[in-house]
C-alpha cells in the first residue's frame, strides 16, 4: 500500500510540459469557474492536491484526507497539511509555493541577552554537518471538530488530517548555538524562535514561540533546511524551519528568521494566549477561551499519545466478513509505543494489534489487526499505550478545552456494512 | 492519475482562478455586512462558517481575542458583530427572514467607515505595503466604471498606486446593494480632496450603472486587465 514517491514520480520536465499544455489549451470562461463550489488547494498553493480539505483559503489552511495520507510512508509536500496565521498575499505571496524558496539572501539572527549577537547566512548553515529526523508533524488543532460532541469550539474544524510523517534534515540546534559562541548571560532562561511572516495589520501580534532553555526536546531539535530530501518548500516553512521532533506543529517555527535568548518568554499572543492547554480539566462555560494565563495553562508543546485508524474508512465501503484494521500511532518520542488495542465492536472487546517498528522515536508506528465486520453498524476503535504507561483517554471529551487543542481520544470509525 | 494531474495543473494555471472562498455566504441578518467588511481583512469567512454553532460566550471571547491579532474597531461595532454572530451563527439560529424590508437612506460616509476603513483606513490613507490608499488615488477616475468593477468583483495582483507597489487581494464586496455601492463610490470620489482629481464633465455612477455591472461578473484577471487598459 505504501509508496515512497508518488507525486514526485513526475519529473520536473514532465511537469513543465503538462503545465505548458495546460496553459495553452485551457482558458476557462469566468462563469465556468464561478460555478465551482469552492476553491481547491491547488488554486491556493500551486502543486497541492485538489483533494485537500480547505479550512481557510486566504491563509492557506488545509488538511489531508486520510485516504491520501495513508498511501505514503513519508507524507509528500503535495498532500501535507498546511497552516499559516497570516494571509499569503502581497509581499508574503512568495511563501504560497511548493517550490524551493529562492532566498539566498536569507539570514538567521541570534540576539537577546548575549554578549555577541550574530547574523548567520543560510549558506553558512547549509555548510554545517546535517542530521536527519523523521518526525510526525501535527497541528495542535488536529481533531478539534471531535470536541463538538461535548461543546463545539471556535476555529477551523479539523478532522484527523492535520498531520503527516515527514523526514527533516538540518543542523542540530544545540550544536549550532554552541558553535555561534554568542556568550549568553547567566540569566537566560528562554529560547524564542520567530518567523519571517507578519500580521495582516500593523496592530497584530507577531508569531513567535518560546521554549525553556533546558527543555530536553531541544536536544533533538534541528534548524531544518530539507524536507523529504528537498529544500523545504516555502509553504512548509522553507528555506529554514525550526524542527523540534515530537512537538506540535506550531512549535516548529516556519520561515525561521530569529532566535532570541532571553530571561522571559515572548509576550506574543501566540505564546501567551493562543496554542495553550489548561493545567486542570475544565468544563464548558467554566473556563473560557480568553481565560488562559501563564499560570493556569501551558503551551501546546509535546504530542499527546495518539492513534488514528487509516483503514477501513467509510469511503472504502468494505463488505461484511474478515477485514484488516490498520493505522498509525505516535507520541512525543520520549518512550516507545508498546501497544495498540483495537476494537471492532465499539469498545466491548479489545485485541492487541501487531506493531511495526517505527523509523525513529518521533515517527509514526504502523499497526494492524484482523477483525470481522457484521452487517449493520460497526464501530472500530484504537487506543495506544507507551512504555511510560501513558495511553489515550477512551473518551477524548474528558480533555475538552475551549480552544480545542491536543485531541487524542481513542480513535473511532463507524463503518456501515 | 496523470489525467487528474493535468486537470489540477490546468486549474492552477487558468488565468481566471476566481477566489471562490471569498464568496462564502453567511446567513442574512442585521450587521452581516460588518462581518463581511471587517473580518476578511485577515482571514476569509470559512473560519466564521466552520465555527457556526458555538455559544454566545465563545463568540464574544473569539471576537475580543481578534483584537490581539490586529482587529481595530470601535466597541459599538464589535458589539454589533458579536450580536450578529451569536444570533445567526449561534447554537439556535432563527429561520431565514423574508427578504424585502425597506432599506433606509444611504450615507456614503457611514458606508465607507463601515465597509472600507478596516483596510483603507479612516481617512483613506491605506497601510504602506499592504492596503493602497484611496486618498489621492487616481484609479478612482481611471474611468467611470472601474471602481464599480473593483467593489463588485474584488482586485488581485500587482498594482502601483501613488508610486508605491501593492500586491494583495481585495475580496468582492458584492454583498452591498447597487445603491450602496453607488453611494460609497460617490463618497470616496469626493472625499479627502479626491474631487480635485475629477476630470471635467465626469458623470458619477448611479444605482442602474452598478446593476448593469453586477449582471456581468468579472474574474480577477479581467478586473486587473481592465485596469491596465484604461
Amino acid at each position: 500500500m505504501e509508496k515512497k514517491s508518488g507525486f514526485s514520480q513526475l519529473s520536473r520536465r514532465q511537469f513543465g510540459k503538462l503545465a505548458g499544455a495546460a496553459a495553452a489549451g485551457t482558458i476557462l470562461p469566468g462563469y465556468a469557474l464561478r460555478a465551482l463550489a469552492a476553491q481547491t488547494a491547488d488554486q491556493i498553493i500551486p502543486g497541492k492536491s485538489a483533494q485537500m480539505l480547505i479550512h481557510n483559503a486566504k491563509l492557506g489552511v488545509m488538511e489531508t484526507p486520510l485516504t491520501l495520507l495513508r498511501q505514503y510512508a513519508h507524507t509528500p509536500k503535495e498532500i501535507l497539511f498546511c497552516r499559516f496565521h497570516y494571509p499569503h498575499e502581497g509581499n508574503a505571496a512568495w511563501y504560497a509555493s511548493l517550490n524551493a524558496p529562492q532566498r539566498d539572501d536569507w539570514t538567521l539572527e541570534i540576539d537577546g541577552l548575549v554578549a555577541r549577537p550574530r547574523t548567520v547566512k543560510l549558506a553558512d548553515i547549509a555548510k554545517m554537518d546535517q542530521v536527519k529526523r523523521v518526525s510526525v508533524i501535527q497541528c495542535a488543532g488536529n481533531g478539534r471538530s471531535f470536541y463538538a460532541a461535548k461543546q463545539k469550539v471556535g476555529g477551523g474544524q479539523w478532522k484527523n488530517g492535520g498531520m503527516g510523517n515527514v523526514e527533516w534534515e538540518g543542523v542540530p540546534l544545540r550544536h549550532f548555538l554552541a558553535e555561534m559562541k554568542v556568550l549568553p548571560a547567566a540569566s537566560v532562561k528562554w529560547l524564542t524562535a520567530e518567523g519571517w511572516d507578519q500580521p495582516a495589520t500593523p496592530e497584530g501580534s507577531d508569531f513567535s514561540k518560546s521554549y525553556h532553555i533546558d527543555d530536553g526536546a531541544l536536544d533533538n531539535a534541528i534548524l531544518a533546511l530539507k524536507m523529504n530530501g528537498e529544500p523545504i518548500p516555502a509553504a512548509h516553512g522553507g528555506p529554514l524551519r525550526l524542527i523540534i521532533p515530537g512537538y506540535y506543529g506550531n512549535m516548529n517555527v516556519k520561515l525561521l528568521s530569529k532566535l532570541m535568548l532571553m530571561d522571559q518568554q515572548s509576550p506574543s499572543v501566540f505564546q501567551s494566549m493562543g496554542y495553550r492547554f489548561p493545567n486542570r480539566p475544565v468544563e464548558p462555560g467554566q473556563f473560557k477561551a480568553n481565560d488562559y494565563t501563564l499560570e493556569n495553562s501551558r503551551p501546546t508543546y509535546a504530542h499527546q499519545i495518539k492513534s488514528v485508524i487509516f483503514s477501513p474508512l467509510p469511503e472504502d465501503k468494505p463488505g461484511s466478513g474478515a477485514v484488516e484494521i490498520t493505522g498509525v500511532a505516535f507520541n512525543d518520542g520520549t518512550a516507545p509505543i508498546t501497544s495498540v488495542q483495537v476494537s471492532a465492536d465499539g469498545g466491548q472487546s479489545w485485541q492487541a494489534a501487531t506493531l511495526k517498528a517505527a523509523e525513529s522515536p518521533w515517527a509514526w508506528y504502523h499497526w494492524s489487526a484482523k477483525a470481522s465486520l457484521r452487517p449493520g453498524q460497526n464501530t472500530l476503535m484504537s487506543l495506544a499505550t507507551d512504555a511510560l504507561g501513558r495511553s489515550q483517554p477512551l473518551d477524548g471529551l474528558t480533555r475538552w478545552n475551549p480552544r480545542g487543542y491536543e485531541w487524542n481520544g481513542a480513535d473511532r470509525v463507524v463503518i456501515t456494512v | 492519475m496523470l489525467r487528474r494531474f493535468i486537470a489540477a495543473v490546468a486549474i492552477a494555471l487558468a488565468p481566471a482562478a476566481l477566489l471562490a472562498a471569498d464568496r462564502i455566504e453567511l446567513p442574512a441578518g442585521p450587521n452581516r455586512d460588518l462581518v463581511y467588511a471587517k473580518c476578511r481583512t485577515c482571514h476569509d469567512l470559512q473560519y466564521v462558517k466552520e465555527s457556526a454553532g458555538i455559544t454566545a460566550d465563545n463568540w464574544q471571547a473569539l471576537v475580543e481575542d481578534m483584537g490581539q491579532y490586529g482587529l481595530r474597531i470601535p466597541d459599538a461595532e464589535r458589539d454589533k458583530i458579536v450580536k450578529y454572530l451569536v444570533t445567526y451563527l449561534g447554537p439556535n439560529p432563527p429561520a431565514p427572514a423574508p427578504a424585502g424590508s425597506p432599506s433606509p437612506a444611504i450615507d456614503g460616509a457611514a458606508m465607507y467607515a463601515r465597509q472600507c476603513s478596516a483596510c483603507h483606513q479612516a481617512h483613506g490613507g491605506g497601510i504602506a505595503n499592504t492596503f493602497p490608499p484611496l486618498a489621492g488615488n487616481t484609479d478612482l477616475y481611471r474611468d467611470r466604471m472601474f471602481p464599480v468593477y473593483v467593489v463588485l468583483n474584488g482586485l488581485t495582483g500587482a498594482i502601483t498606486v501613488k508610486g508605491a507597489q501593492y500586491n494583495g487581494t481585495m475580496p468582492p464586496f458584492d454583498h452591498l446593494s447597487d445603491a450602496e455601492i453607488a453611494a460609497v463610490i460617490g463618497y470616496v470620489r469626493a472625499a479627502w480632496e479626491n474631487a480635485e482629481l475629477r476630470p471635467a464633465g465626469f458623470v458619477d455612477v448611479d444605482e442602474s450603472a452598478v446593476k448593469k455591472a453586477r449582471a456581468k461578473p468579472m474574474n480577477n484577471t479581467e478586473v486587473h486587465a481592465y485596469r491596465a487598459a484604461h
